[in-house]
């Protein structure tokens, strides 16, 4: 066991400050996580701190002084791991910092390929988002609803939709991804919504079109039908004269508007005989003149 | 293997108060997770670290921030060599 002085590189009158002072001088250099390339540094550093456990304590060194007690007696348990044996392995923590050589990865060469392939370093802490798919029906979409997803884990979501969402479209719910590492707060969801057509509806754009039967006698004489929209069914005047194709709007009953109101629903009618066919719708369409000497595939 | 924040205070000897306060310069950045705080063996490693600059070294709080952020560049850098080393096809060790 060497000499703790000679250790420390300090005369035996050294006070304890000039003790002090070696010791740090000396941890600096010789500190593993400060060497962390270096295999033979824990041996020195343990010498180092070994001698400075000794005459760092003025008991100690006093003891030693009169030699009551010996360098080894003072050595300490061998210490398991230093930070470098955790940092330096190729297993996720969240220190790892690639902003040393981030620069090198931002050419186009093969040596900045292989690092940016090889580096696997966390920039930040934050936790990853996770991604979820969510079915709504197409009423769901226009109008906004909350909806509930339950979790792999088995825990639960409460989605919020808003008022004319459109398939594909993604809602982030933040902070409801996987945790993060310490302030790194974590992840967002992500949820993926997919419209289910409605077979009435067609939406283009904030419009909403759809195809409305009417009977005969509503096309000819006009009234009061009832439409459905993705709000609910409302009463819409059907003018006189209408015919099929006649296309009504009805104001405002599209999906929102992404600026504010709505866009509208145009009503797409479609004329629709009895079925099976009348005998006496049959016996006034064969008696009435007008009706056969029209030709509607003539212009005019 | 994960700790409690308790288990990681026995393990590490370190006091509450200073424990916060590390957490809060980020010298210290535990998981965090619905029931609480977790830690991991590096975060030992790293706590003893910073008490030995603290102490043996006798660095300020300004000489351990750059220290840590220096140290873990150059961590990065060894892990990214090390992973080089690996895809040019050469052992380790």
């Amino acid at each position: 066991m060497k000499n703790p002085y000679e250790v420390l590189g300090v005369p035996s009158t050294a006070t304890a400050a000039e003790i002090q002072s070696a010791y740090r001088k000396l941890a600096k250099k010789l500190h593993p996580d400060l060497n962390p390339g270096d295999k033979a540094a824990e041996e020195k550093f343990k010498e180092v701190a070994a001698a400075h456990d000794l005459l760092g304590d003025a008991d100690r060194r006093r003891r030693f002084d009169a030699g009551e007690i010996d360098a080894s007696g003072a050595e300490r348990p061998p210490r398991q791991n230093y930070y470098r044996d955790y940092a330096g392995a190729q297993a996720e923590h969240p220190y790892a910092d690639a902003s040393g050589y981030a620069d090198f990865m931002d050419s186009d060469d093969i040596f900045a390929d292989l690092l940016r392939r090889s580096q696997r370093a966390r920039a930040n802490h934050r936790g990853e988002d996770m991604h979820y798919r969510l079915e709504i029906a197409f009423a769901d979409s226009i109008a906004g609803a909350t909806r509930r997803i339950t979790l792999p884990d088995g825990g639960t979501l409460d989605v919020k939709i808003p008022p004319g969402l459109v398939s594909g479209q993604t809602i982030r719910l933040k902070g409801k991804g996987a945790p993060g590492f310490g302030t790194g707060g974590p992840g967002d969801a992500l949820i993926e919504v997919d419209v289910l057509p409605d077979p009435r509806f067609a939406r283009e754009g904030d419009d909403i079109t759809i195809e409305l039967p009417v009977s005969l006698s509503e096309a000819v004489l006009g009234g009061r039908v009832r439409v459905p929209t993705a709000t609910g069914a409302v009463t819409m005047a059907v003018p006189k004269g209408s015919n099929t194709g006649t296309v009504l709007r009805l104001k405002g009953k599209g999906a929102p508007r992404r600026g504010g109101g709505f866009g509208d629903q145009f009503v797409r009618l479609k004329v629709v005989l009895p079925s099976p066919a009348d005998p006496e719708l049959e016996a006034f369409v064969s008696g009435w003149e007008k009706g056969r000497s029209f030709n509607p595939r003539e212009e005019g | 293997m994960a700790m409690t924040r308790e288990e990681f205070l026995r393990s590490s000897g370190l006091k509450v108060q200073v424990l916060d306060v590390w957490i809060e310069q980020e010298w210290l950045v535990p998981e965090e997770t619905p029931s609480g705080s977790r830690f991991r063996e590096i975060d030992v490693a790293r706590a003893r670290l910073i008490g030995e600059l603290q102490s043996g070294i006798g660095a300020n709080e300004a000489g351990i921030d750059v220290i840590l952020h220096l140290m873990d560049q150059l961590h990065g850098m060894r892990r990214a060599l090390a992973a080089l080393r690996r895809q040019m096809g050469e052992p380790e060790g």
